[in-house]
């Protein structure tokens, strides 16, 4: 066989696989932004039923509400693009916390059993979405480190892929639970 | 739960009396062991003279003798060292935790870890189980081997793990497997070639890189699933993990499967064995009886495996 063939398959070869790497590194980032999306859509759900407990009691913080109502429904359209859907978490998840904290105000609340278990549920469901944001972060930020860098970057060019963004983690995500601080 | 230092107090306190009877079997035994192990290297001397050759095979039955008589010495005073030192020290740390020096962990649990190859062989010894603060928790002093044939046919026992093996129940749901072993691989060969080989191991699920550049540092992790091995790690979870690793001072190989929580901590010897060349109440050698099952039982602590998410309850 001469040699130019046998460089010519090596290339191909070579090729083919930076393809395919790519390729599954971008399906990766579609599989687990799905099960972002379905822990996101767990927390919508359970918007309304949170709303209409604590609505009678919170009179002060009705803006808060509607705003987390309204955001609901927002999430709700169909054909959101996943930015969209990325800055929507962002706001619900901050809106949500603002409530969980003013819960803290009204003792009607707290000694509502309905109230605590959909805080406990609540919590239990941020929790998944942390980690399936942390999980997303992880396979856009292999998926954008495969796009921009040699020698993946020009087949990326050439495939037209696009960088994608990543969930900002909140801060406060970050800290561990001060129990003091809790009960002070 | 008490503390090391109020343990240590434990230790040198309320088992004196018992650590100085000890203490005398302990020289009688130590000068027993030194007259037996020069009788016999006299016998083996004069054996190897006499028959002048066979050299391998009077070593060999030297040191197999040996072994015997060795086992044979200690025995009972290795008993009655477990049973008044290392089982009051057990009940010390909470009086309702269950001790057994004879028996360990169940291989059941060994290899539903998933953390080690399935033994050809299980041993082990000083058994504890029980509750602490409602999480079921039990360990053990466990060595596994594996038979390897060598070029002649004949076989030999290699180590696959040896030493501390902890079963607890953890606090949150999960379906798949995650598991966390000391990152070998990217410490020897480095970054790159670290990662390339460790996400080729064919033998382990997928390979999840972790958002915490020091636990990833001195962790491998892999998982059946991207989503849960990060519910299960959490951020505080990991901080938790590294303080654990550091405390212990020595590998350590996490796995969480089925609702449990395994821990393996390679010491590489027997532990809560008794010293017999050294003295009992020599501070390093009360120190790492101590250490060592504060160690384990503090775990539920340490990683607040109490505090239960709601769904749990």
């Amino acid at each position: 066989m001469p040699t130019s063939l046998i460089i010519l398959i090596i290339i191909v070869l070579i090729l083919a696989l930076m393809y395919n790497s790519l390729v599954a590194k971008k399906n990766q980032v579609e599989n687990i932004f799905a099960s972002v999306d379905t822990n996101l859509k767990k927390r919508y759900d359970l918007i309304p039923n949170l709303v209409a407990s604590v609505k009678q009691y919170m009179q002060h913080e009705k803006s808060l509400l509607e705003e987390v109502t309204k955001l609901r429904a927002e999430a709700n359209r169909p054909n959101l693009s996943d930015g969209e859907k990325i800055s929507l978490d962002a706001k619900v998840t901050s809106a949500l916390g603002s409530i969980m904290v003013a819960v803290e105000n009204y003792p009607e609340l707290k000694a509502n059993e309905n109230v605590m278990h959909l805080q406990h549920t609540l919590h239990e469901v941020e929790e998944q979405i942390s980690a399936a944001r942390r999980a997303y972060n992880q396979a856009v930020t292999d998926y954008n480190n495969a796009i921009e860098m040699v020698p993946t970057n020009f087949m990326a060019s050439l495939m037209n892929y696009r960088r994608k963004e990543v969930f900002e983690i909140v801060e406060s995500e970050r800290k561990n639970v001060d129990v003091k601080e809790l009960f002070s | 739960m008490k503390s090391v230092s109020e343990l240590t107090d434990f230790y040198y306190k309320s088992l004196y009396p018992t650590l100085e009877k000890l203490e005398k079997d302990r020289k009688n035994l130590s000068h027993r062991i030194i007259i037996v192990g020069i009788f016999l290297t006299v016998i083996a001397g004069v054996a190897a003279y006499s028959l002048q050759g066979f050299y391998e095979f009077v070593l060999f039955a030297t040191i197999a003798l040996g072994g015997i008589a060795y086992k044979f010495l200690v025995h009972d005073y290795t008993h009655e060292f477990k049973m008044s030192v290392i089982k009051p020290l057990v009940h010390a740390i909470d009086s309702s935790l269950v001790y057994a020096s004879n028996t360990h962990v169940s291989d059941y649990y060994f290899e539903n870890s998933r953390l080690f190859e399935k033994p050809d062989k299980l041993s082990g010894n000083d058994y504890v189980k029980g509750q602490i603060e409602g999480i079921n928790i039990q360990f053990s002093d466990l060595h596994a081997q594996k038979k390897n044939q060598n070029s002649k046919g004949k076989d030999t026992w290699s180590t696959i793990f040896q030493g501390l093996f902890v079963v607890a129940d953890f606090n949150k749901h999960f379906s798949g497997e995650t598991i966390v072993l000391p990152d070998t691989a990217q410490s020897t060969f480095g970054d790159i070639i670290g990662h390339w080989l460790q996400s080729n191991n064919m033998a382990r699920d997928e390979l999840i890189k972790m958002d915490d550049p020091a636990f990833e540092k001195e962790f491998v992790i892999y998982s059946t699933d991207q989503v849960e091995a990060r519910y299960i790690l959490s951020h505080a979870l990991m901080k938790k993990l590294l303080d654990f690793k550091h405390k212990s001072a020595h590998p350590v190989s996490i796995s969480f499967v089925g609702a449990h929580i395994y821990m393996a901590i390679s010491y590489n010897k027997d532990l809560f064995e008794p010293s017999i060349f050294r003295s009992l109440l020599d501070y390093k050698v009360a120190m790492e009886y101590v250490k060592t099952l504060h160690l384990a039982i503090s775990i539920v602590e340490e990683l607040k495996l109490n505090q239960k998410l709601w769904s749990k309850r």
